[in-house]
């Protein structure tokens, strides 16, 4: 894709913020701030810590994933293995007399086979992706008509019982978002300590290789709620109202 | 941009203190605001810890703003780098003009909205239908609001003034559904209404709540999954942004989701945060073909010239200091007579529309300092509205009889003769209205406003001055 033109306006405007800062002239070297300093083999010791440390406290993070999680309403189920997982979101399934699930391609369903379990009930699970000769709108209009949507996802916050989901090839933006019920199936290795451990692997990925880095990503923490009429906490409204957590221990 | 009644304080005040639903509206919500962030701050944080995040975000903002040129720079590189298109918008009239124009190179007929400020400043929904294009709010408040034809009555909380009585009335009048108090029923009718919207909408404006210069990310923040829907279903994506969102670094962000949650709502996280960097990939599923961000002044370099004022721009629009005001829980936020209400209103408000219109706000204080004491970003808000109010009387727009006041002050205090002269003046007419040392009312226009409500402590027989020559000096004054 070829990179957008500047906006003409540009040099004026920024010239117009650099008179009202009190400088004349442009600031040519990186700033000192502690979070742009950090050059790339100092972050990348980092990285090497925090995923040590992931690794040592991997129970209590789980732990404290799941203790946040119910706190944020989330419903959280931990399996030991995949087939119990995929029953489990059977059961959702069956639970809330679900006919249509969407769900994405990631690669949790490999090890979790949710079409056999979900097609032995007689539930049609379909896969959200273009890639099957469907037009983007054909997304939204089966994403907005099925009954519950689910998905694997890129890593889980312990801290905020964030799930971060990763937009690319195979996974629709719409299939977490429109089905009233939503499942995620987190494993245990993807669950990560601290909001900060998060993002400091994500600038890992950007200054290493900006190109796997999605252009877009989402963190869930939670069902969709309003408090805008009185006050009062209502879930679903744009996206879902019942939102599940499937913790999957590591094979 | 839409009308600006900041000038009309006092009257919009006295007519919002006489509304019953007004009121009953600032009462129990508000508690439930207040309790709110005080016991999720609790859960996590010492006062310490809680002070030190505040601190190092107060940094953090400072930093950046101080070298916005810098980092503006970096981000327009960085998100043009990602495939996204970035304006330099100058004021709201510019800044419609490039979503127009946008729009009608894809031939938008039906826009759907996040919440943005900023396209409040814009007053973008009125232009949009003018250009034969519809515009549907999306969060649940500002559609309400939208349908009422009002302004946002609170920064996160647009419609709290709104009984759900009042809602069910508006949603039979434009929706025609059946009248129902059931608050999950009436989510349930504008959530249908808004899902066809989505499904047909081909552009979606969003605000940003932060702006990540070095990976040129738009950082949104929303409960309902709005904002999710909006950056995710049409074809065409724009975001609008005050000029002064930008953090560094993706590393920031994490202290600012954690401020802003807790402040603004009372939780450890908003629902959902997207991260925004471009259009989507030919490989990816769905997603805006394109992605616009929208940068823009509309008077913010007013702001960033004044090396004191220019603190206001840290502002992260959590809420927090308008839910914990004396004032604005009484007076509400349509008092203020623009888009930003409360002690952070008072001050921006009147910068960016004009101090002169806008001189009574930053009297809408009583300088208690619980905004800044709740500040996430640490602003001092009475600090700042104090020097506004220096800048009002400086530039003569302050009250006449305060004027002529400081001026019979300042002819006083000038030699010992002339305060001892019309100190005696005064303890001679006081006696007409003193009762019991104090002056209860004063039969004079303007201060006997004051009296209505407070006692005034009258002269003393004699002044210690007085005293002090006549009985304690000892007579050895040389």
């Amino acid at each position: 894709m070829p990179t957008p033109v500047e906006d003409p306006n540009k040099e004026a405007f920024l010239a117009r913020v650099r008179d009202a800062l009190g400088r004349t002239s442009p600031i040519m070297v990186t700033p000192d701030h502690p979070t742009l300093k950090t050059t790339l083999p100092r972050h990348e010791e980092k990285i090497r810590t925090t995923k040590a440390r992931t690794e040592a406290r991997r129970s209590q993070n789980v732990a404290r994933l799941e203790s946040t999680a119910i706190a944020a309403s989330w419903h959280v189920h931990r399996v030991s293995d995949a087939e119990i997982a995929a029953n489990v979101v059977a059961e959702i399934a069956s639970s809330i007399h679900a006919k249509n699930i969407v769900r994405t391609a990631e690669d949790i369903f490999k090890r979790v086979d949710t079409d056999a379990t979900l097609r032995k009930r007689g539930v049609r699970s379909t896969v959200l992706a273009s890639g099957r000769a469907r037009r983007k709108d054909d997304l939204k209009e089966i994403a907005f008509k099925a009954d519950m949507g689910v998905s694997g996802v890129e890593y889980a916050i312990a801290e905020t019982a964030s799930c971060a989901v990763f937009q690319r090839k195979g996974n629709a933006r719409i299939a977490t978002l429109a089905p009233p019920v939503l499942a995620l199936i987190v494993e245990e290795s993807q669950v990560l300590e601290t909001l900060d451990d998060f993002f400091a692997i994500v600038r890992f990925q950007f200054l290493t290789n900006r190109g796997r880095l999605p252009n877009y990503y989402n963190f869930i923490s939670g069902p969709s709620r309003t408090a805008d009429i009185e006050q009062t906490l209502t879930v679903g409204v744009h996206g879902p109202g019942e939102v599940h957590m499937i913790l999957l221990a590591s094979a | 941009m839409p009308d600006v009644k900041t000038s009309q304080f006092k009257s919009a005040s006295v007519k919002a203190l006489a509304d019953s639903n007004i009121q009953r509206a600032l009462g129990a919500p508000f508690a439930h605001f207040v309790d709110g962030r005080k016991s999720a701050i609790d859960a996590d944080f010492t006062e310490e810890s809680w002070e030190s995040m505040r601190d190092r975000a107060a940094a953090t903002k400072a930093h950046t703003i101080e070298r916005l040129d810098y980092y503006l720079d970096l981000l327009d590189k960085n998100v043009r780098r990602n495939g996204g298109h970035v304006h330099f918008a100058n004021d709201a009239a510019h800044a419609n003009q490039i979503v127009l124009d946008i729009a009608r190179e894809h031939d938008v007929k039906t826009v759907i909205k996040s919440k943005s400020m900023v396209s409040e400043e814009m007053g973008i929904n009125a232009v949009l239908e003018k250009n034969g294009i519809v515009p549907v709010e999306t969060d649940l408040g500002e559609y309400i609001i939208q349908l009422a034809k009002e302004t946002p009555f609170h920064l996160i909380a647009p419609a709290v003034h709104k009984t759900k009585g009042q809602v069910s009335d508006l949603f039979e009048k434009f929706l025609d559904s059946a009248p129902t108090d059931d608050i999950e029923k009436l989510c349930i009718i504008a959530r249908d209404v808004l899902r066809d919207n989505f499904a047909k909408a081909d552009m979606g404006i969003s605000g940003a709540n932060f702006i990540v210069a070095e990976t040129g990310t738009v950082v949104l923040v929303t409960n309902e999954g709005n904002g999710r829907m909006t950056t995710s279903a049409p074809r065409v994506h724009v975001a609008i942004s005050g000029m002064e969102k930008l953090l560094p670094s993706i590393e920031d962000v994490s202290l600012f989701l954690r401020l802003l949650a807790r402040s603004a709502t009372g939780q450890r996280i908003t629902s959902y945060n997207s991260f925004i960097s471009g259009p989507r990939a030919s490989t990816d599923e769905d997603g805006p073909e394109e992605f616009h961000l929208i940068l823009v002044d509309n008077g913010r370099l007013n702001l960033l010239k004044d090396e004191t004022l220019r603190e206001a721009l840290s502002c992260i629009r959590c809420g927090a200091c308008l839910n914990h005001c004396p004032v604005y829980r009484k007076v509400g936020g349509h008092a203020y007579g623009w888009v930003y209400p409360g002690p952070i209103g008072a001050i921006v408000s009147p910068m960016l529309t004009g101090l002169k219109q806008g001189k009574d706000l930053p009297y809408a204080s009583t300088l208690c300092g619980s905004c800044r004491d709740v500040c996430p970003v640490k602003i001092d808000l009475p600090k700042l509205l104090l020097d506004l109010r220096h800048k009002v009387v400086k530039s003569g727009a302050g009250a006449m009889p305060e004027r002529l006041g400081i001026r019979q002050w300042h002819d006083t205090m000038k030699t010992r003769k002339k305060l001892e002269g019309k100190a005696r003046l005064g303890r001679m007419l006081q006696g007409l209205v003193a009762r019991k040392g104090f002056i209860t009312r004063l039969p004079l226009p303007v201060v006997s406003g004051w009296t209505k409500s407070r006692d005034f402590p009258a002269l003393a027989p004699r002044s210690f001055a007085e005293i002090w020559r006549d009985d304690l000096s000892g007579g050895d004054r040389s």
